[in-house]
């Protein structure tokens, strides 16, 4: 075969080649990954109902189906997340020493949420609440507020 | 009259015989099912004290997952609302359904156990050096897909074993910097622990990672040859090479796929191994391996016969159970992610990442660089705790040492909200049931 009168163009061609197919693998690929993350989630709501505030007694309430802990002092109400920031295990509330354990890797946690022991780094989320219109306490557990925080029923 | 019986026999029933070492060899290689094997074989390499055969028997737990796993496919259902039934219903209503699951249960556990001390047994003996080098980043590979494939099988029984483990693992995952929430969020396939985790972790479990790790595992067995056998075969081997000899055998030639150059060295018909030296793999290897795979099944056999695959009551993600317990293998990671968050005044570095994360990333990165900065002298490779490499090996068996003490400190001291407690003593409390 006589040499390329062209051998640049030739190169070029090749490297065009070559190159859309790498072009086209990681964009496929690209779009593999992107799959893998989901645009939708059949998932309950983060703001749901947990009752009506004259339900509660006086002090702390678990709500398992929502792992969450619902706190009365009087007409003031807080919620706290019953989610261990350490590894998401539940915690359990301990009457007898005012404090929240943690099952999985020992934490402990104060009254008001403040992780004082084991592994947690973080304190225990608190999350905002208001009142529906039909006088249900509605908590939005996509959100977090103070330790402070705390909701007036009149 | 033996002999003679023999020929008879030989001339009633084969239509060729081989009559000379290189026709025997050449007879293994261009068999279907012989292929795999090099045509001669080392008799060093068959020492049981040496190599104790981890390597095979990983490969033939594996084979027996495969076997139990496809069966056990045809009556697990992967949803949230009947994978919990379905595993009851393998392990109280299919006949003999309970022995495959628990066949299934103990291969899995005995098979993370061999391929760990499996690659102790390759650095004690200094096996990862020069040439293997690539064979043992091979290895960690193989050593993760195996951690897990354990690790997505504990899910799919959908108890809460499986749930519990699967939350503090996928939260260890979030504790990764940067990518952290995101990985966790692809692994979970949404936020919390459903059915677009149980679907994921079921196909990486049956599909992904088991075509990964054949894969791999056909690279590692092909490169253990190419690398030149067995290092124990290392001082024979140096002593009797001679590259003319190998060059002068015809016979097939091939490297893989064509893509390495070079020939691998026992396709060659007879390999390093002279003339009148080694053994044929068939029947020699062949027998032994027939000898290991039924130890390894007899053994799995009598396991399941023992003692059966545990399974709690059905996932519950309001009640955590008291203490919650990873597999065996992951307790030692358990305990450190339980012991090890810092409190540096008002800044906290949780446990989860320098116990989930960062420890065992600096022991799989020093597994993978060790190769290359390990100066030791090459003529102790193939040989059980050299004088030479005493340090390295000393420091891996101090960390294989703690690693065991804290795995059993999780299986066997720790109680209620991770208090420890003495095997001994009773717990103030015991486990909350539903």
């Amino acid at each position: 075969m006589s040499p390329s009168p062209e051998p640049e163009r030739r190169r070029f061609l090749q490297w065009i080649g070559q190159w859309s197919v790498v072009a086209t693998v990681l964009t496929q690929f690209a779009g593999v990954v992107r799959a893998f993350v989901p645009r939708v989630l059949y998932e309950p709501s983060k703001k749901f109902k947990v009752g009506k505030p004259g339900e509660y007694p006086e002090g702390v309430t678990f709500v398992p189906m929502h792992r969450l802990f619902v706190i009365r002092e009087r007409n003031q109400f807080h919620v706290i997340s019953a989610t261990c920031t350490h590894l998401g295990c539940c915690v359990e509330w301990k009457a007898k020493t005012d404090e929240f354990d943690c099952p999985c890797h020992g934490s402990k946690f104060k009254a008001d949420g403040t992780a004082f022991a084991g592994p947690a780094p973080r304190s225990l989320s608190l999350h905002p609440l208001s009142v529906s219109g039909d006088g249900f306490l509605v908590v939005d557990s996509g959100k977090s507020v103070p330790a402070n925080y705390r909701f007036a029923v009149a | 009259m033996r002999a003679k019986l023999n020929r008879l026999w030989r001339r009633a029933t084969w239509s060729w015989s081989p009559a000379s070492e290189r026709e025997a060899s050449t007879a293994i290689v261009e068999n279907l099912w012989l292929h795999w094997f090099p045509a001669k074989v080392a008799e060093e390499s068959f020492s049981w004290s040496y190599s104790l055969w981890l390597g095979t028997i990983s490969a033939f737990l594996f084979l027996i997952l495969i076997v139990t796993g496809i069966l056990l496919m045809f009556f697990y259902v992967p949803s949230t609302q009947l994978a919990y039934w379905s595993i009851k219903d393998i392990h109280y209503v299919v006949g003999f359904g309970w022995l495959l699951r628990n066949q299934h249960r103990w291969a899995a556990h005995l098979m993370v156990l061999a391929v760990f001390l499996h690659m102790l047994r390759v650095f004690f003996t200094g096996a990862y050096r020069a040439q293997r080098s690539t064979n043992w980043l091979v290895g960690i590979v193989l050593l993760l897909v195996t951690l897990f494939l354990s690790f997505t099988g504990y899910l799919l029984p959908w108890d809460q074993l499986a749930f519990w483990a699967v939350t503090v693992g996928t939260n260890i995952a979030k504790e990764a910097p940067v990518v952290g929430s995101a990985l966790q969020f692809v692994l979970l396939g949404g936020t919390e622990i459903g059915q677009s985790t149980l679907v994921r972790f079921y196909v990486l479990h049956v599909v992904v990672l088991p075509a990964a790790a054949l894969v791999l595992f056909a690279y590692h067995m092909w490169r253990v040859r190419r690398d030149g056998g067995m290092a124990v075969t290392d001082p024979a081997a140096a002593v009797v090479a001679t590259p003319q000899d190998a060059a002068s055998v015809g016979g097939k030639t091939y490297s893989l796929f064509g893509v390495t150059p070079g020939t691998s060295l026992e396709t060659r018909a007879a390999g390093p191994i002279p003339d009148g030296t080694g053994v044929f793999s068939a029947p020699h290897m062949l027998r032994r391996l027939m000898l290991v795979f039924l130890a390894v099944f007899t053994v799995t056999i009598v396991l399941s016969l023992i003692s059966g695959a545990p399974l709690e009551e059905p996932a519950n993600a309001t009640l955590t159970p008291n203490p919650a317990k990873a597999p065996w293998y992951f307790l030692w990671l358990q305990e450190l992610v339980a012991i090890t968050t810092l409190r540096l005044g008002g800044f906290t570095l949780s446990g989860g990442l320098i116990g989930g994360i960062l420890v065992p990333g600096v022991l799989l990165m020093a597994g993978v660089l060790w190769p290359f900065f390990d100066r030791s002298p090459l003529h102790t490779v193939g040989r059980w705790f050299p004088r030479e490499r005493r340090l390295q090996n000393g420091v891996l068996c101090v960390i294989a040492l703690i690693m065991l003490v804290l795995v059993l400190i999780g299986m066997l001291m720790r109680g209620p909200y991770w208090q420890l407690y003495w095997p001994w003593q009773a717990w103030p409390e015991m486990p909350r049931r539903l």
